[in-house]
């Protein structure tokens, strides 16, 4: 009888199994409810197949998305084209991913009472983004693909995430008829967070920042540049011979003979420790979106490939949003906040939800971010004077990238160094030809707005 | 404070009426948990001290106890008996205590070297007195004193002892009227068929408890759990479909008699093994008549449908199985009845098959599993698992043929673990039970007020997900109390195997148990995205009348295997220790 007792343990074990999954399942529960509930197509939370939410509206409290209108989208066109990745499309060829993540919130579902207690007619979730910014920007992109970011660096807030080209999502086109010159090519990708771009020379702030790491000397030195220089038996070329400059010559000039020459002292491993500083192999999350992952692999580079890496060519990939960030950790001293859309929700008059603020890892060292500083807005001044704004300090690098035989993408990146609109900022351009010249004025335009629409909340 | 409020906020705010179902709401949970946990002390709390039913006296004067019904003698160490002498085989022979307080012993390895006063045996009577030698060690069978048996009678703990399965009923019948007041509010026009259902359960209950008292049986605990769950279903039902409660409760009464009728059978040894040939007769039939009348429901052809009445034989033949597979350990050490039984699981996978059930096939290969391991705990028994391997071989054929020929079975494995994907397809039945339980909070909606109802009869919301069910109107702490009650059902079965009467009733409870808790493995996690679906009913909860009906049957076993005190009617009154019946 003793054997056989004994191995009636395997009730003992099925029961186990049984608590084990139940245990699991309720952990599961606590993480995850609040996702199923508000789930596309969950009986309890929608109606006629819609979400009942609410409204969402911008910083200054124009709506943007309202479950009970009819539209469901802003009155005017304007603002439904310059807003429509972050709202989506009926279709949902664009998925409505910042609502998507608060929807439980919005409607005030709790994990204890279920949606039993549950605001019906929803309540509003309210976007650090400013529409007016947004039109602001997607007029300044004249159809161009591409993407246009702004975002305080003290706070986090973003003000302007802009993917172009776009549409009215209460008049979608027809991409079958309406895209036989390719104008909606990627319409349905949120540029300014999914994509990855070939950066070109913006990326020589990184390089440097590298190099500094390595050798704090460099900033006094000098370079030549007789317009080309060879790197195992490959040319690397500037556009003219820049001659004898300073390390602020070279970034200004943005002489990529200098720059091979600056990448190669960093060396592959202090390269890429700063390109893992800055995470661009990382993705972010928040608020509903995945930032897309960039790209920085020297693994099998030669000498060459390294300088090419260094001037922001070779396999390099940014995507703009992390690449923004790491400029506001250089107008910050290091350290900038982390990014954020949503500001708070509310439901039934209480607040559901309220951003917090959180900083980056350090990006960057505090004295080469304060040398960059000094070298950003020199060149503002020496080459782009199309950004510069009367009373802000602005501070830029531009970049052209080169992404086939003769497809250049346009990139400018920089920040106001500026106690009262600490904002840091980045343009891509598709397409775009020589970065400062097409982006420059784009960037100083939707500057310009951020700091209308600060100045308005004062 | 504010997720407080929350708790008492209705449609329109705070009002009389929410706070009304607020109360409800918050008291089942906690009346559910005093249920549970008081069933619980009361089955698992009990001592369990060796008892002694008769003493070997060894030629050196040395008492050895007999603390079984049924001992292995022998020189293993896990013997019930150890005799470590050299001429003693490992397993040298089983001593076996009958209904009737006398004792027989079977040679099972001795190879001729028992004998019982001189004479050798194979297997004979042993009377109080006799000199029993093996392999030339001798030892004499001495009864207990009467007064030795009667100290340890009164150091038996008394069913029910400090925890009275009375009160704990009376809770449940709280319980059930707090559901019944929180139905009528919600289905107003079900009202009378809601009152009236939950009346006759109510009464068939506490019949049940007065007829058992008047048997002078003190347990009722695991009626107690199955009342409770059935209350939860019953409560299902009327929220699904009130029409099917009235066919719920003709089954709870069919399901009954079989849990009585079974239960007085187990009592002696001697009916129970000849029930057994009746019961292998019978699921024998149940099958072929499946596959010759049998109707395809969703793929798996294992519904008979005879005048107005739909049933599901391999449901009933769960029972037909264990009975079949138990046995008692001379038997099993012999191996005696080991052929008849694997042909009978030869011949049930073979009708698994052709009848195509997958879930079923799964079910009975842990009751088979079960069995086997208990079966070959003296022996390792080769045979066993030669079947064992065969009949999972049958549970992936099936799979496999039920996924090559059924779309729908193919979409259940295509689905899984993939199911927000595919929301509005593969995955709808998971997803919306996944949607609903969130919506259902820790406490529910409240009963009626869910979106499974509409998703009741063809999308299994009250069958398959009925998990999902209940956590949506009943709230996912009554969900997991369900759980709970199985798992304590499990863990007493366990326990009592220690002081199990006969390895019949401890391999009936113990396979009986793992086919109630397989079957809530595969409906949760089915239904929680853990496993595949595979259409398998939560036991007593799940709307189904053969379902509820096998339950029932299972619940003899378990009910058979309480020997506590005079607790239960399925084990025959004893006033002594070793005393007569």
């Amino acid at each position: 009888m003793k054997s056989i007792a004994s191995r009636t343990y395997f009730s003992l074990v099925l029961a186990c199994i049984l608590l084990f999954g139940v245990l699991t399942f309720a952990i599961r529960y606590f993480l995850y409810a609040d996702r199923w509930v508000s789930f596309t197509g969950s009986p309890h939370v929608y109606t006629n197949g819609r979400l009942d939410t609410g409204e969402i509206v911008d910083r200054s409290g124009e709506v943007l998305y309202s479950s009970h209108s009819k539209q469901l989208y802003a009155d005017s066109a304007k603002t439904r084209k310059a807003t429509l990745h972050l709202m989506g499309d009926r279709a949902g060829n664009i998925p409505p991913r910042i609502l998507r993540a608060y929807a439980s919130k919005l409607f005030g579902y709790d994990k204890l009472n279920g949606t039993a207690a549950m605001e019906l007619s929803g309540g509003e979730l309210r976007l650090t983004v400013s529409a007016q910014v947004q039109a602001i920007a997607q007029q300044a992109m004249k159809g161009r693909k591409g993407a246009v970011g702004v975002y305080n660096y003290r706070t986090g807030e973003i003000l302007c995430a802009l993917s172009s080209p776009t549409f009215d999502p209460l008049d979608p086109p027809d991409l079958e008829k309406d895209n036989a010159d390719g104008r909606y090519d990627g319409v349905y990708i949120y540029r300014f967070f999914h994509a990855a771009y070939t950066p070109g020379s913006i990326f020589k702030l990184t390089t440097l920042a590298a190099a500094l790491d390595v050798d704090p000397g460099l900033a006094d030195e000098t370079f030549t540049c007789t317009g080309e220089r060879i790197i195992n038996g490959e040319r690397i070329t500037c556009p003219k011979a820049h001659g004898e400059e300073s390390l602020q010559d070279a970034l200004a000039n943005s002489c990529n003979c200098a720059f091979s020459e600056i990448a190669l002292r960093a060396g592959k491993e202090a390269l890429s420790a700063q390109a893992e500083a800055i995470r661009i192999g990382d993705n972010l999350k928040f608020d509903g979106i995945t930032t897309v992952r960039g790209n920085f692999d020297l693994s099998d580079a030669e000498d060459n490939d390294v300088a090419w890496a260094g001037i922001g060519q070779y396999t390099d990939l940014i995507n703009p949003c992390q690449y923004m960030i790491y400029m506001g950790a250089i107008a910050n001293g290091g350290r900038a906040a982390e990014p954020f859309l949503v500001a708070m929700t509310e439901c039934g008059g209480r607040q559901t939800y309220a951003a917090e603020m959180a900083e980056t890892p350090k990006m960057i060292s505090a004295q080469a971010a304060k040398l960059l500083r000094g070298l950003m807005r020199q060149n503002v001044r020496k080459m782009y004077g199309a950004v510069e704004i009367p009373g802000v300090e602005v501070c830029a690098k531009s970049g052209t990238a080169q992404v086939g035989a003769d497809a250049n993408t346009a990139t400018f990146a920089g920040f106001l160094d500026s106690a009262d609109y600490p904002l840091a900022f980045i343009v891509v351009v598709e397409e775009g030809g020589a970065g400062s010249a097409t982006c420059a004025p784009i960037a100083r335009a939707v500057l310009e707005g951020c700091i209308n629409v600060l100045d308005g909340e004062r | 404070m504010e997720l407080l409020l929350d708790f008492f906020r209705g449609p329109d705010g705070i009002t009389l009426l929410s706070v009304y179902h607020a109360v409800l709401r918050l008291s089942l949970p906690i009346l559910a948990l005093f249920i549970v946990i008081r069933s619980a002390r009361s089955l698992l709390g009990f001592r369990r001290e060796p008892e002694v039913w008769a003493w070997l006296r060894l030629a050196t004067g040395e008492l050895l106890p007999v603390t079984h019904w049924e001992n292995l003698l022998g020189r293993k160490k896990n013997a019930d008996i150890v005799l470590d002498f050299a001429t003693v085989s490992k397993n040298h022979a089983v001593l076996t205590r009958l209904d009737d307080g006398g004792w027989t012993v079977t040679d099972i390895g001795a190879k001729g070297r028992l004998e019982v006063n001189g004479n050798r045996v194979l297997s004979g009577r042993v009377d109080y007195g006799d000199k029993i030698s093996l392999g030339g060690l001798e030892m004499v069978l001495e009864p207990v004193s009467r007064q030795e048996a009667r100290l340890q009678a009164n150091s038996r703990t008394k069913a029910g002892k400090g925890n009275s399965p009375g009160l704990t009923l009376l809770l449940l019948t709280v319980f059930q009227l707090l559901v019944v007041l929180e139905l009528v509010f919600n289905r107003t026009e079900d009202r009378m068929t809601i009152l009236t259902a939950y009346g006759i359960l109510l009464g068939t209950q506490w019949a049940m408890f007065i007829g058992q008292k008047l048997l002078k049986r003190s347990g009722f605990e695991v009626e107690t759990v199955a009342f409770f769950l059935m209350s939860i279903g019953l409560g299902i039902c009327a929220s699904a479909n009130p029409g099917e409660m009235y066919k719920q409760l003709i089954a709870m009464g069919v399901g009954i008699l079989i849990f009585l009728v079974l239960g007085f059978c187990l009592r002696d040894l001697e009916t129970a093994k000849r029930v057994r040939f009746l019961a292998a007769i019978a699921g024998v039939l149940l099958f072929l008549a499946n596959i010759v009348f049998g109707r395809s429901v969703y793929g798996s052809r294992n519904w008979i449908y005879l005048g107005g009445f739909s049933f599901q034989p391999s449901e009933f033949v769960k029972i037909c199985f264990i009975l079949a597979g138990a046995s008692t350990m001379e038997r099993i050490v012999t191996r005696r009845n080991l052929w008849s039984f694997v042909i009978y699981t030869a011949f049930i996978g073979g009708c698994l098959v052709i009848i195509n059930d997958f879930g079923s096939a799964a079910i009975f290969f842990v009751g088979f599993f079960a069995i086997a391991l208990l079966r070959s705990s003296s022996y390792p028994n080769a045979i066993l698992i030669v079947v064992g391997v065969g009949m999972l071989a049958v549970l992936v054929t099936a799979a496999a043929l039920a996924i090559r020929h059924f779309p729908h079975v193919a979409n259940r494995f295509a689905g899984y673990g993939h199911i927000w994907e595919d929301s509005f397809n593969k995955g709808y039945q998971q997803t919306r039970s996944l949607m609903c339980i969130a919506a259902g909070g820790l406490f529910g909606l409240g009963l009626g007020n869910g979106w499974m109802q509409y998703m009741a009869g063809a999308g299994a919301s009250d069958t398959d997900l009925v998990f999902a069910y209940v956590s949506e109107e009943w709230g996912l702490l009554m969900a997991v109390m369900m759980i709970f009650a199985l798992a304590m059902l499990g863990l007493f079965v366990v326990r009592s195997a220690k002081v199990a009467r006969s390895s019949f009733y401890t391999i009936g409870a113990s396979a009986a148990m793992s086919i109630l808790l397989v079957q809530s493995v595969l409906n949760v996690f089915g239904t929680v995205d853990f496993l595949p679906l595979t259409g398998v009913t939560f036991p007593f909860v799940s709307n189904g009348g053969s379902s509820l009906m096998s339950c029932w049957g299972l619940l003899a076993f378990i009910k058979a295997c309480d020997t506590r005190q005079n607790a239960s009617f399925a084990v025959k009154l004893s006033d002594e220790g070793g005393g007569k019946s």
